[in-house]
């Protein structure tokens, strides 16, 4: 036990004095709550900004128009009716536009009348990968419904209604546990198959086959000492998350748990992936490489439900799906059931690391 | 022979396809004295410390220290063997005192504030105690790592290559202190192939060279055996000096302008010089050198050795 503590405290020392260490433990995901704060708190009252072409100018043009500003989606800005809104489009680099027909008002008034010919067509011109794009066409088709209801002086009989499941919640409240999941994978990951790699490089390990300290007694003080500061590092992150944009989720204590259990499973693969490594660099390598698609296909930064099927089906079989998926369960769903389904999952695949490391990493040489 | 703190007979060492590391070797040590493993690069020394230090198995062959075999039980002799790796790094972001606090630790040892301070002044780093260790010089660095290697007192120290790379004070530094370390009584095990070091240091010294050991005794012994005693140097004579001197049936060389007369026998001395001084020369300087081990090393593997390389 006093060997762990030591190891714990020299190698803590060594870790939180290089730069490196406490950049990814500290700033590393203030500075991601920091930055995708600031992106999504402003995202939510921004409007689309939307080109409009009147070619026809009469007063129902107008009052199409009146309807769409009332959308409250989009920021209406006139394309000059002389223009021909192809070229005008490419000459501005613009990605959305609408354009009103020249036959808008005469149409709707033959309508109105008894020479309805079907209805007259507004073409919004953009490009459908964008997101602005959807706002768009959705502003489009409401004033339309709006425009349709008001002419033909009919009672709306259905009407969506909208109610929030975690009242006051932020887009925040859901990227945080994401931003959890990612700090304790870097750090143990990262950091466990580099150390791997440059304690055999530089005979550290050798030196460490020298004294009374066991492997096992070295891997359980790495996963203490990285328990501890990723335990911290959670609870900075929280704090500064909840001062500057006012976040809802909380700090449970099966969350605190997670914490831990997540840092078993990365800190026993880095280890695993540091068996075959020889040098730092090529730790840093393989770490990025396993580490980083998994950031990004285990529901991070954004639901697995917006991945296309196949992707989903990868990130059944990432274990920092499950890390994340435990966290959001408990800090933000309050799902106590279902974060322990997933927090026994994140054990038994770190026991499996952890074994395979064990019985595979040597300090000796062959 | 006397039973030796440490008996190594018949080790090998292979690797495959058919590379003998180490091959059939046998040496005892004879404690509180300072062996020195001498030989070039690939030689097979860290091999053959590795073997004795727990952290390689050997292909055949047993090595026991106090003792013990260390292919079977090297733990039991932790708490009384020291081990400088060759090329010791410190852990680059701690300071001596915390890197010796944190060592201490890993043997169980608690050491109080006066004893680190101790422990650091014996390697003459008192000054910089407080430093981190990425910012020690290289000699520094390994004065630490002979500094680690002695929290648990060890009754043997093993010192790989420890003057490696190091400028000519810091290895005179060092040497100062192996010696100390040796006069409180401690057995130590020096690699090394530096020629000087070896000659300086040792009481028994092992020439190794292609996994095997070549030859066995103490400086002294080994220049008597396979030096040639004493050289006189006929400092910038040049070849046609050599020419003459030859002329009247002395054995002689030439080294970088230099004429070599070895004197094989001591009382020949006088009847040689005499024959020289019949010879009109336009050497620099006239002067006698004793051979040494570089010589040695130089007549039974046919090389001379420059930083571990083998040079012919």
């Amino acid at each position: 036990m006093s060997r762990i503590l030591a190891d714990i405290k020299g190698f803590g020392r060594q870790y939180l004095r290089s730069k490196v260490g406490a950049f990814f433990t500290f700033a590393f995901p203030i500075l991601l709550i920091l930055l995708f704060g600031a992106i999504y708190s402003a995202s939510g009252n921004q409007k689309v900004s939307l080109p409009v072409q009147n070619l026809d100018g009469s007063p129902f043009s107008v009052a199409y128009l009146n309807e769409l500003n009332n959308t409250t989606l989009v920021n209406i800005k006139m394309i000059p009716a002389d223009a021909n809104i192809t070229n005008y489009i490419n000459d501005n680099s613009l990605s959305l536009a609408l354009q009103i027909p020249a036959n808008f008002g005469s149409k709707i008034a033959g309508g109105l009348g008894s020479n309805y010919t079907g209805p007259v067509l507004v073409t919004v011109y953009g490009d459908r990968s964008q997101s602005t794009f959807g706002t768009a066409v959705a502003a489009v088709e409401a004033a339309s419904v709006s425009y349709n209801y008001n002419l033909s002086r009919t009672l709306p009989l259905v009407a969506p209604g909208v109610q929030d499941l975690k009242e006051g919640y932020k887009f925040l409240d859901y990227f945080l546990p994401g931003v959890v999941g990612i700090t304790v994978m870097t750090n143990s990951l990262f950091s466990m198959s580099s150390i791997c790699a440059e304690y055999r490089q530089r005979g550290f390990f050798k030196l460490l086959a020298t004294t009374s300290l066991r492997k096992y007694e070295w891997l359980i003080s790495k996963f203490v000492f990285f328990s501890i500061i990723l335990v911290l590092s959670l609870l900075t992150t929280f704090a500064v998350a909840s001062v500057v944009f006012g976040t809802h989720s909380t700090i449970t204590l099966l969350s605190l748990v997670m914490i831990p259990a997540g840092t078993f499973l990365f800190v026993s693969l880095g280890m695993l992936l540091g068996v075959g490594i020889k040098d730092p660099e090529s730790g840093a390598a393989v770490a990025n490489a396993i580490g980083f698609p998994m950031m990004f296909l285990s529901g991070s930064f954004f639901p697995l439900d917006m991945m296309p099927n196949f992707l989903q089906a990868i990130a059944t079989a990432l274990p920092l799906t499950y890390f994340n998926n435990g966290l959001r369960d408990t800090m933000v769903y309050g799902n106590t059931g279902s974060a322990i389904a997933n927090l026994l999952v994140v054990v038994a695949i770190g026991f499996i690391f952890f074994l395979l490391a064990s019985r595979l990493m040597s300090w000796k040489e062959r | 022979m006397s039973e030796g703190l440490i008996q190594v007979e018949g080790l090998s060492k292979h690797y495959p396809p058919n590379v003998k590391a180490v091959d059939d070797i046998s040496f005892t040590i004879q404690p509180r004295q300072i062996f020195s493993m001498l030989g070039p690069n690939g030689a097979g020394k860290t091999t053959t410390v590795e073997i004795l230090e727990g952290l390689r198995t050997p292909t055949s062959g047993t090595a026991t220290i106090f003792g013990v075999d260390v292919t079977k039980d090297y733990s039991s002799l932790r708490d009384r063997v020291g081990i400088l790796p060759q090329s010791f790094e410190p852990f680059d972001n701690l300071k001596p005192t915390e890197a010796v606090q944190y060592w201490a630790g890993l043997y169980d040892i608690k050491m109080t504030k006066s004893q680190v301070n101790s422990l650091l002044e014996r390697v003459d780093l008192t000054e910089r105690k407080s430093v981190i260790s990425r910012s020690l010089s290289g000699g520094e660095k390994r004065k630490l790592g002979i500094a680690l290697s002695l929290i648990n007192e060890p009754e043997l120290l093993f010192l790989d290559e420890p003057t490696t790379g190091l400028d000519p004070k810091a290895r005179r530094d060092l040497w100062r202190l192996i010696e100390e370390i040796r006069k409180k009584g401690t057995t130590v095990f020096l690699t090394t192939h530096y020629l000087d070091e070896a000659e300086k240091l040792a009481d028994d010294v092992a020439i190794m060279h292609k996994g095997k050991i070549v030859a066995r005794g103490s400086p002294r012994d080994l220049i008597a055996r396979y030096g040639k005693m004493t050289v006189i140097v006929l400092s910038g004579a040049g070849s046609e000096a050599l020419r003459e001197i030859r002329r009247r049936g002395i054995e002689a060389t030439e080294e970088n302008g230099d004429v070599l007369v070895p004197v094989k026998d001591p009382t020949e001395m006088r009847a040689i010089f005499q024959k020289i001084s019949g010879i009109e020369l336009h050497a620099k300087d006239i002067y006698t050198r004793r051979q040494s081990l570089e010589d040695v090393f130089l007549n039974l593997v046919g090389a001379k050795m420059d930083e571990g390389d083998l040079k012919p």
